[in-house]
């Protein structure tokens, strides 16, 4: 079992957290509010993974949220001009980069994981959803002391 | 001598990062091209070699490693250095795209300076 392993929900925040300092130049912390939720519209970023075990990552947060990370990774001034095209492919690569942390964390105790390409939907009330059987790890984050997100990593252990 | 490149990264966003960072390692190049897969990117070198490809593993159509066998089998890519910037870490991929035929890996999250040392060796 790999929760017995390894904490999940610190790793998926390690995870994400490297990427937005690193990559994108913004803070994430943990969010008090573990019962806070996503009002209005929102962009939820997933990728799948199969291998030694087999899920789904994603990121869920305000579409604002989306545009300024957008606007970071762009190294634009505003979120003026930004458009869903753009904010679609850059919230897409976050999920991948994160996705890509998340696999080198986990390399010791699942490797070979073969990660699928991102895809990104905008909407309300999103969430990620792997269907029956899956366990779940996550966790709700601020960004910039300002924006909630939510971070998911649904999965399925293979039996030997 | 001006080198040129090419970066080849399904993201938009993932190439505009790159270039920005290759200029924040305030490596200079002549000319940088831009290809959203390797197939994309196997026609463009096709009709002009250039010096130094920096590509990504992860993308629809052509993935990276396809694009970097496929590339050593073209004789107008003999001389170009190919490096790969993927979030991949594990060893063996890094060792397979070696294998392959790429010249240097560099691993997301990436720092200018990880772009000046794996590309300083190819600007002379």
């Amino acid at each position: 079992m790999i929760e017995q392993v390894l904490c999940l929900n610190t790793l998926l925040l390690d995870s994400a957290k490297e990427i937005f300092e690193t990559m994108i130049f913004m803070d994430m912390l943990e969010g008090e509010d573990p019962n806070e939720t996503i009002e209005g519209d929102a962009v939820l970023s997933s990728i799948t993974f199969k291998g030694t075990m087999e899920g789904c990552l994603a990121i869920c947060c305000e579409k604002k949220c989306a545009q300024v990370i957008t606007m970071n990774m762009l190294g634009f001034d505003s979120v003026e001009g930004i458009s869903d095209e753009d904010m679609c492919d850059a919230i897409g690569e976050v999920a991948n980069m994160v996705m890509g942390s998340v696999k080198k964390r986990l390399h010791e105790t699942c490797p070979n994981l073969e990660l699928s390409i991102p895809l990104v939907v905008n909407g309300r009330q999103l969430k990620n959803n792997l269907g029956e059987g899956t366990k779940e790890a996550s966790i709700k984050v601020k960004i910039e002391d300002e924006y909630p997100a939510e971070l998911s990593l649904l999965y399925r252990e293979k039996s030997n | 001598m001006a080198k040129t490149l090419m970066i080849i990264d399904d993201s938009a966003t993932m190439r505009k990062i790159i270039m920005r960072t290759v200029r924040m390692s305030g490596l200079e190049f002549d000319k940088i091209e831009e290809a959203g897969n390797g197939a994309e990117a196997l026609e463009k070198l096709g009709a002009e070699p250039l010096d130094i490809v920096l590509c990504d593993i992860n993308m629809p159509e052509m993935n990276g490693t396809e694009f970097v066998r496929k590339a050593r089998q073209m004789a107008s890519c003999n001389a170009t250095k190919i490096v790969m910037v993927s979030t991949e870490s594990a060893q063996e991929t890094i060792d397979g795209a070696m294998a392959d035929g790429a010249n240097g890996f560099i691993c997301k999250p990436f720092t200018p300076e990880n772009f000046q040392e794996k590309l300083t060796p190819f600007m002379n």
